[in-house]
């Protein structure tokens, strides 16, 4: 038994497995950051390589987290006495008046297997919404989905709103008709065109990780 | 004779059938709309309010089925554009709400404007399959705060003869957009009667229904306003990931439009349609030129025959990003079976990337794919008319045909199709010609439309009624 089997395991998406694998470890005295960011966040850093390099499908990478969650909650109830911390609170949505949610489901679920919390407030979401949520969960991250040009603007109502009450939330948006353009218009702290590239862009602005 | 071609069987039709119909009476519709669950509730579903869901049983179907018309005419501005439903032959949608297009100055992918749309319906006016406009960008350069369907739809009745068909997304867009069209026909009951403007319902797969579209719908239903339920499920992430699967809940959730609609205004006139789509399993995006996205809206427009209703399905579509093979390929495989078997109206004409990006000169090369498929369809005329014995006998071995009266009077009927893109030279005269491609000759064509007169134009004081239901829905209709 290693922290390897645990990374093999979800790479290979055996979620049967993988309780008895992390217990082991954890009965194994082994330090719980190792068994957490070598074994369960270092597997999935892995996925998230290898889907991004187009060798996943997406049915996969989710199993592959939907393993890794599970091995999460094994020791879970232990991290509150270790120094490890997940990776942050990101709160998710699709803009108000929008209801597509393929594209923000993706990202949330690849966010969240990448060790992130996810709060999702779901489709059609008001900017004071979003607002409420950071505010109340002290969010490291909004990240806004729209795939319709006209509910853009309620994006740019959502940064205004946490950038003008000073919240240190940073904020993310995608979707189809966005653009980097868009985002640096709306002063957004940074977008992204894909599921995988969001992942980067959350690591990449929240501090510490 | 014609050429047909079959998706599904007669029985497995019964049981697609029947799946759906267990789908809406055990697993159930969710409706947004608290009107739209009164009716349902009032005539026989089983609503629990919680959840919003609807158990819908088999005897609405059935009831809904027996008061939807089985035919109807898409009216058009230009009553020579009319639209028999079912229809003698396939005719063409101009694709929809695309949110780029190509610059055809600069060639650039940019966000797509109102110029592009008004190119876009001169050129959809001269194609002679061309039947249904959707306006087909969404349009960057209207304010986009402060946004309302008319607006794309007036647009589209002003650049446009042909049919028109957009969604309306707010019941307070309803009473203008009913307004300038008695304006262009002179009444309300022309409004009712002509019926040159239909609405397209995005059903929220799986098994959902939008609230405020579904509340504006009920409203334009009252002016007889054609519907057409639009699924768009992509199998493998918003439907199951086998083709009957997603074929089967497709189904169910255009029924349960067809039955909403039908309780609330019997003889409302529906459009059975589908633009269902795959799952890219790779990203996760949405994909419409596949093999897959074929069958699925082949045997759905089969779904449509089975219960008697006119239908439109998403076809001529492609996920290429630029102009070329891809586009052409996927298109062309796209739109043959479809046409081969019999749907009335085929969604697609001018974008690619999905339906996000539109390209005017796509606008003629899909025109010629949709005529050469009609060429394929109209199939072998084995009949006395063209029973050519004589003519051999006279010409017997050897010697040609090419001199005969018949080959005079065949060589430019419908026998022989004849391309205007597709090339035909010998290499010589096509080097000769600087190696003419078909996306070149489609940019001649298009510059050839664009500088000539606007066909069929609406009179100087139509236009000012409709820009002054325009100016007051503006007023009213800010967030
Ligand atoms: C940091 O934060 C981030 C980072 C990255 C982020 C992010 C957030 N969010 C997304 N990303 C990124 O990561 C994801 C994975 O790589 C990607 O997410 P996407 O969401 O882009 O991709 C998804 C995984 C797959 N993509 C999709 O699911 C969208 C596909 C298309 C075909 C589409 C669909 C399926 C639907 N639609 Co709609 N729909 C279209 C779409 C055309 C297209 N080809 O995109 C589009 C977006 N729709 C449109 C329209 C107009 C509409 N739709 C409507 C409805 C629907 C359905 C309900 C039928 C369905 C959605 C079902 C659902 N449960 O989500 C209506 C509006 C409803 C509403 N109020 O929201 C309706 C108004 C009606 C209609 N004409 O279809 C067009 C928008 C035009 C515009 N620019 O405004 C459209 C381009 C189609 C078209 N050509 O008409 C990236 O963008």
């Amino acid at each position: 038994m290693s922290v390897q089997d645990i990374f093999n395991a979800i790479n290979e998406f055996r979620d049967t497995e993988i309780v008895n694998l992390v217990q082991a470890e954890v009965d194994a005295g082994t330090d719980i950051s190792e068994i957490l960011d070598n074994g369960l966040i270092g597997a999935m850093d892995e996925v998230g390589k290898k889907f991004g390099e187009g060798l996943l499908f997406v049915p996969e990478m989710l199993m592959a987290a939907q393993t890794m969650k599970a091995g999460l909650e094994v020791i879970r109830p232990l991290l509150a006495d270790s120094d490890t911390k997940p990776r942050g609170t990101v709160i998710i949505g699709t803009v108000k008046g929008d209801l597509h949610d393929i594209g923000k489901n993706l990202v949330a679920m690849m966010l969240e297997g990448a060790g992130f919390t996810i709060i999702d407030l779901g489709v059609d979401v008001e900017p004071q919404a979003f607002f409420d949520a950071a505010k109340e969960n002290s969010a490291e991250l909004v990240a806004m989905s729209a795939l319709l040009t006209t509910t853009m603007p309620a994006m740019e109502e959502a940064v205004k709103l946490i950038k003008d009450a000073g919240l240190p939330t940073k904020m993310v948006i995608g979707g189809a008709p966005v653009t980097q353009a868009y985002a640096d218009k709306i002063s957004a702290d940074g977008y992204s065109a894909d599921a995988p590239g969001a992942v980067e862009l959350a690591r990449s602005l929240i501090p510490g990780d | 004779m014609k050429l047909g071609l079959n998706f599904l069987s007669e029985d497995e039709k019964q049981r697609i059938h029947k799946d759906s119909i267990k789908i809406l009476s055990e697993v159930g519709v969710k409706f947004m709309s608290d009107k739209a669950l009164k009716v349902l509730a009032d005539n026989g579903a089983k609503v629990d309010k919680d959840s919003r869901v609807a158990l819908i049983p088999e005897e609405m179907v059935t009831q809904a089925l027996s008061t939807a018309p089985n035919a109807f005419v898409l009216g058009a501005r230009n009553p020579e554009f009319d639209f028999q439903m079912p229809s003698s032959y396939t005719g063409y949608t101009l694709d929809g709400a695309a949110t780029f297009a190509i610059d055809f100055e600069t060639g650039e992918r940019r966000n797509a404007l109102t110029s592009d749309m008004i190119a876009s319906l001169k050129i959809f006016e001269e194609l002679p399959l061309g039947t249904v406009v959707w306006p087909n960008v969404h349009c960057d350069d209207m304010d986009q705060g402060n946004y309302n369907e008319v607006r794309p739809s007036f647009v589209s009745l002003i650049n446009s003869s042909k049919h028109i068909q957009n969604e309306l997304h707010r019941p307070e867009e309803v009473p203008f957009m009913i307004e300038g069209l008695s304006a262009i026909l002179g009444s309300e009951d022309a409004v009712k009667e002509r019926k040159i403007f239909s609405v397209c319902y995005c059903t929220i797969p799986p098994l959902t229904h939008d609230g405020e579209m579904c509340d504006t719908y009920l409203e334009l239903a009252k002016f007889h306003v054609p519907i057409l339920p639009y699924p768009m499920p992509a199998a493998g992430s918003t439907g199951p990931a086998s083709l009957y699967s997603d074929i089967a809940v497709a189904n169910a959730e255009s029924l349960s439009a067809l039955v909403l609609f039908q309780m609330a205004v019997p003889g409302t006139p529906i459009i059975y349609g589908h633009a269902a789509g795959i799952t890219n399993f790779r990203l996760g995006t949405f994909i419409e030129g596949a093999p897959e996205t074929t069958l699925i809206n082949g045997a759905l427009g089969e779904m449509a025959h089975f219960y008697n209703l006119p239908n439109t399905q998403g076809g001529c579509l492609s996920d290429a990003k630029v102009a070329g093979p891809q586009a052409i390929m996927e298109k062309a495989l796209g739109t043959l079976p479809l046409v081969l078997s019999g749907v009335d109206v085929i969604n697609g004409i001018g974008e690619v990337d999905a339906s996000q990006l539109l390209i005017l000169e796509q606008i003629i090369v899909d025109n010629e794919i949709a005529l050469m498929c009609k060429r394929i369809k109209d199939g072998i005329n084995v009949s006395d008319a063209k029973d050519y014995y004589n003519d051999v006998a006279q010409v017997g071995a050897g010697g040609h045909f090419l001199m005969q009266p018949s080959t005079m009077k065949e060589c430019r009927s419908d026998e022989f199709f004849q391309p205007e893109l597709c090339d035909r030279n010998t290499f010589e005269q096509w080097a000769e010609l600087g190696n003419p491609n078909i996306y070149g000759k489609a940019r001649e064509k298009v510059k050839e439309i664009l500088a000539g007169p606007q066909k069929n134009p609406l009179p100087d004081d139509v236009i000012g009624k409709l820009e002054e239901i325009q100016r007051k829905a503006d007023e009213a209709l800010s967030h």
